[in-house]
């Protein structure tokens, strides 16, 4: 055979290597399950930091089913397997319900939006997209962003931020905000930093195995040109409601100088969600691409604050946001 | 084997890179005395298909999506100037899309894909039987699309891009029915090497957004993917209009980065056209 004929003959076989077998599973009971087993054990990223051994999950679940089963139990049932991650970015979504695990439900709630609309706003801010802001009587400015879903764009901003320019500190609201787009956190981010920043890294499974990670990714945000900036003292407001987009937020925002975070640890998620599918159309939700801090260090369980306060009954009874009033003071300690 | 194979791809890449250019130049060279005399007729069709579409990307969902496909499209054939009796040129390009949803109806998926092709060919009439001529030589295909999951979150879009060259063979064989001249043609474009472009397994646009654009580009071969466009159509000659009705199927598989790609369709196309003088010599 001519070394031609044999090159093609080996092309001709190889034409077969591209047509790669998918794994296809029955919709049944055992079809389901094992389809999200198999989808969370090749794209999860996060077995390893919260050291759980799938496998075993996998076996201590998969005895469970019985052939006889309603969709409901079938849900609950891996419902209850993913809630062995600890992950609020994991999530099994039927037309019926979502399974979910949100951490914020066991902590304290740590924000009341009508005790600070009464007592602090007198029910008078402005509100530019999805941000609600106002000049306290004390001087400092007020912005609430209750969540990143809210496009925010620098129109809003310059009038948010041309408001409050003559405020002597800054308060940014991010409790409970449950995250929403990292867009939003760069076009934030960008008004209160006045040069290129190094803001963290971001990996991505490269294949099946739960090792098979890329080099960490370093990315920078740049300063928001010919816009208005803000570069007085800042003070972040967080608490276990706030979640992925915020978590990432309040991340960027503790490594700037003039940030103090006030409040309560942060609720994590940072893993940017990727979503598959099951083949009774039940869709999974996962932590795909885990996004560390500045320092290299994971966020996935939340970023602690620089002044960890909780609010209490006694101070909301007489019309206080403990951890508003912390920040006030934190504030003013900037201006001696 | 497959060492020997990789050792000898770039080898590969270039010998088809030139196939062109040296086709080119090989028509060149047996140009006729008469060749400036021929006519060269134009033949351009716009095409309408419709059918059934098949598709799995598993960067979007492990489970395959059937539905339907639509496309359009125009085709432009004519002989090549330097040798317009044995060289024939033809330029295709098209849009499709498809509507496809899983197997339990809650959910679609939408592909949308521009083509565009040129081909350059030998031509050989009179092979076996006066009526049937074939056609064979080298093509370039530039494909650009995508796919688009709208119930995903951080993976809502598979982009496809892709720039091949490879091999394009037409049989064709004249009939009449009653008075009426009928070509009945098989067409196939079969693409060997090329790049295209792929995400990591699990890499977001978000990350690509923030500057990784590392791995993007994939060499395309036969061992990481294969393409088909293939057609079996009549076309019907009323005086200097081109009726086309036939069949018209694309095949599209790819495995890298343990991303796995089907598609498959299979569509009726029909066609209008014309065969026009240039004016052009």
């Amino acid at each position: 055979m001519s070394r031609f004929s044999l090159l093609v003959s080996c092309f001709l076989l190889l034409a077969l290597t591209a047509c790669h077998d998918q794994p296809e599973w029955n919709d049944d009971p055992w079809g389901n399950f094992d389809a999200l087993w198999t989808i969370m054990d090749e794209h999860y990223s996060f077995f390893e930091e919260k050291n759980v051994d799938w496998n075993e999950v996998g076996q201590r679940y998969r005895a469970k089913l019985t052939k006889d089963m309603t969709s409901q139990e079938l849900f609950e049932l891996c419902g209850d397997m993913l809630k062995e991650l600890r992950d609020g970015h994991t999530n099994l979504i039927a037309s019926h319900d979502v399974s979910r695990y949100w951490i914020w439900e066991q902590y304290p709630v740590n924000y009341d939006e009508r005790l600070i609309d009464e007592h602090y706003l007198n029910f008078n801010y402005r509100q530019a997209s999805g941000i609600k802001y106002a000049i306290l009587d004390n001087n400092f400015g007020y912005m609430r962003y209750e969540s990143f879903t809210d496009a925010i764009g620098d129109g809003n901003l310059d009038h948010v931020f041309t408001y409050l320019s003559t405020c002597d500190g800054l308060i940014i609201d991010v409790r409970s905000n449950g995250g929403g787009y990292l867009t939003n956190v760069e076009t934030l981010v960008g008004r209160f930093i006045e040069q290129r920043t190094f803001v963290g890294s971001i990996q991505h499974k490269t294949g099946p195995g739960h090792r098979d990670f890329s080099d960490p990714f370093d990315y920078y945000f740049e300063p928001t040109k010919n816009h208005i900036h803000y570069q007085r003292p800042v003070v972040v407001l967080a608490n276990r409601g706030s979640f992925s987009a915020a978590n990432n937020f309040v991340s960027i925002m503790s490594a700037l100088p003039q940030v103090t975070i006030v409040g309560d640890t942060t609720g994590g998620g940072s893993g940017l969600p990727f979503t598959s599918e099951l083949p009774n159309g039940w869709r999974i939700r996962f932590s795909s691409c885990p996004i560390t801090d500045v320092n290299g260090q994971p966020t996935e369980f939340g970023v602690a604050p620089d002044v960890k306060v909780d609010m209490s009954d006694a101070d909301a009874a007489q019309g206080l946001d403990t951890i508003l009033e912390t920040a006030f003071l934190v504030l003013k300690q900037h201006q001696i | 084997m497959f060492e020997y194979l990789y050792m000898n791809l770039k080898r590969i890449y270039l010998l088809l890179g030139l196939l062109l250019v040296q086709m080119t130049a090989w028509a060149s060279s047996a140009v006729g005395d008469s060749a400036a005399d021929v006519q060269r007729p134009v033949t351009a069709l716009f095409t309408a298909e419709a059918g059934y579409g098949r598709m799995l990307d598993s960067y979007l969902t492990p489970i395959t999506y059937t539905g339907w496909h639509t496309g359009l499209g125009f085709e432009h054939n004519q002989a090549c100037g330097f040798n317009p009796e044995q060289w024939q040129r033809q330029l295709s390009m098209g849009v499709v899309y498809d509507n496809v949803e899983n197997s339990v109806g809650n959910n679609t998926m939408h592909h949308l894909r521009g083509t565009a092709r040129w081909a350059l060919m030998r031509r050989w009439t009179g092979v076996f039987t006066p009526r049937l001529s074939l056609m064979g030589g080298g093509m370039t295909w530039l494909q650009g699309g995508m796919i688009y999951n709208a119930a995903n979150s951080n993976n809502p879009v598979s982009v496809k891009g892709h720039w091949t060259l490879g091999l394009q063979g037409i049989a064709q064989y004249e009939l009449k029915l009653g008075r009426v001249p009928v070509y009945l043609r098989y067409q196939v474009a079969l693409p060997v090497v090329g790049v295209w472009f792929s995400p990591e397994y699990d890499e977001s646009f978000y990350e690509i957004y923030l500057g990784n654009d590392k791995n993007l580009v994939q060499p395309g071969w036969w061992g990481n993917r294969f393409d088909l466009d293939h057609q079996l159509t009549a076309d019907f000659r009323l005086g200097g209009t081109i009726l086309r009705i036939g069949y018209h199927g694309i095949i599209e598989r790819s495995w890298a980065n343990h991303l796995n790609t089907h598609i498959t369709t299979h569509a009726i196309v029909i066609g209008i056209g014309g065969e026009f003088l240039s004016l052009k010599r």
